[in-house]
């Protein structure tokens, strides 16, 4: 039972003259500062080699090749074959997000990984690490791997021939 | 949950249009909020990079994961309040009615309201910067004359306090006519902002600010 006399809602001349001050004020925001929580790139990050090497290891963990899992993420095929092997190329936030979402992983994280959000989390850094060290050069191609390879050298080599 | 009728309005026609706010926002709300805010947050942030607005224009609650408040909400003394329209959650407030107390006279110490977190839904911001209009408006008036009133109910007079963020700033002071405190260091050096009894009654009459 309410112990006053206003209304949940106001009269209209009372909500369009708060509408008309939203419009000129910017916003209505109380809570936490971007800056300090931060969905914000900065010079602190880590290397987008781990973040595609990541992407290209969960999607062949769950069997799915470059086509299926671009078009179930609704993202670009050639969006995900430079996140997964050009170290320069920066993703987009949406390309992120929906690839954590396909791929079961926490889109938070797979922002910092990606370069996109400043890194706060350092046990992310160290399993970043440990990920990067264990799968890097050393890692043995597979016997699709070695047919891929072969094929695309045979390629470049016909190529090569051609011109 | 419970719901009442509030009117906001469609930006594009000016129409006011029904609208559900709604009391008792539990956290798996929170979740299907951040499911369809999330996506739209991650768009607006794709494009301001892309126009290259400088990030001190950036909306300041970019970053928010409404997931994150849910143990918020778990405490007794919390109540989330939310409106929806066309199916869509277009704002959330959520606040606490324990643990704080006035700094203004005249009922400095006595309790108040805190707004923890109040925000719209990323498609109702105004970001000229990127041309983006904003789909509804007086949402977030709306959230927060629902929180006086729960100070009201409360017992506390209409009494309440939060912290702004800076963009939000001139809106408390101008649009509400509030009082701005200081500064508190323990809360990212955010202007803390407060409701006197009589000042919140200003706000209801719609006599607040100068907007």
């Amino acid at each position: 039972m309410s112990n006053h006399e206003y209304s949940t809602q106001p009269d209209r001349d009372w909500t369009r003259r708060m509408a008309d001050a939203e419009d000129r004020c910017t916003g209505v925001l109380a809570g936490g500062l971007a800056s300090d929580v931060g969905l914000l790139r900065s010079g602190d990050q880590m290397s987008p080699r781990v973040f595609g090497q990541l992407i290209e290891f969960a999607r062949r963990s769950r069997g799915l090749t470059p086509e299926q899992l671009a078009s179930n993420a609704d993202i670009e095929l050639s969006e995900l074959v430079a996140i997964e092997r050009d170290e320069d190329f920066v993703p987009t936030p949406r390309s992120v997000f929906n690839l954590a979402r396909e791929l079961r992983l926490a889109a938070g994280k797979l922002m910092e990984l990606s370069g996109l959000a400043e890194r706060r989390d350092q046990t992310l850094s160290q399993a970043a690490l440990r990920f990067a060290a264990r799968s890097e050069p050393s890692a043995k191609l597979t016997k699709a791997e070695r047919e891929a390879f072969e094929e695309f050298v045979k390629v470049l080599v016909e190529a090569s021939d051609g011109g | 949950m419970s719901s009442e009728r509030v009117e906001i309005v469609r930006r594009h026609d000016d129409a006011f249009v029904e609208a559900e706010l709604l009391e008792g926002v539990r956290p798996e709300d929170l979740a299907l909020v951040e499911r369809a805010w999330g996506p739209s947050r991650l768009e607006i942030y794709e494009a301001l990079l892309k126009a290259g607005v400088p990030r001190n224009r950036w909306p300041e609650s970019l970053h928010w994961d409404w997931t994150k408040k849910a143990p918020d909400l778990k405490l007794l003394a919390a109540s989330g309040f939310g409106i929806v329209c066309e199916k869509k959650w277009q704002g959330l407030l959520l606040a606490k009615t324990a643990g704080h107390q006035a700094a203004l006279s005249p009922d400095r110490s006595k309790p108040l309201v805190y707004v923890d977190y109040i925000e719209t839904a990323p498609w109702n911001w105004r970001i000229d910067a990127i041309g983006q209009a904003g789909e509804w408006r007086a949402v977030g008036s709306l959230l927060f004359r629902k929180a006086v009133l729960l100070s009201l109910d409360e017992g506390f007079r209409g009494r309440l306090g939060l912290h702004a963020l800076p963009q939000a700033e001139r809106y408390y002071t101008d649009a509400c006519g509030m009082t701005a405190v200081g500064r508190d260091g323990a809360k990212q050096n955010l202007m803390y902002f407060e409701y006197t009894a009589e000042q919140a009654k200003r706000f209801l009459d719609g006599k607040g600010g100068n907007a």
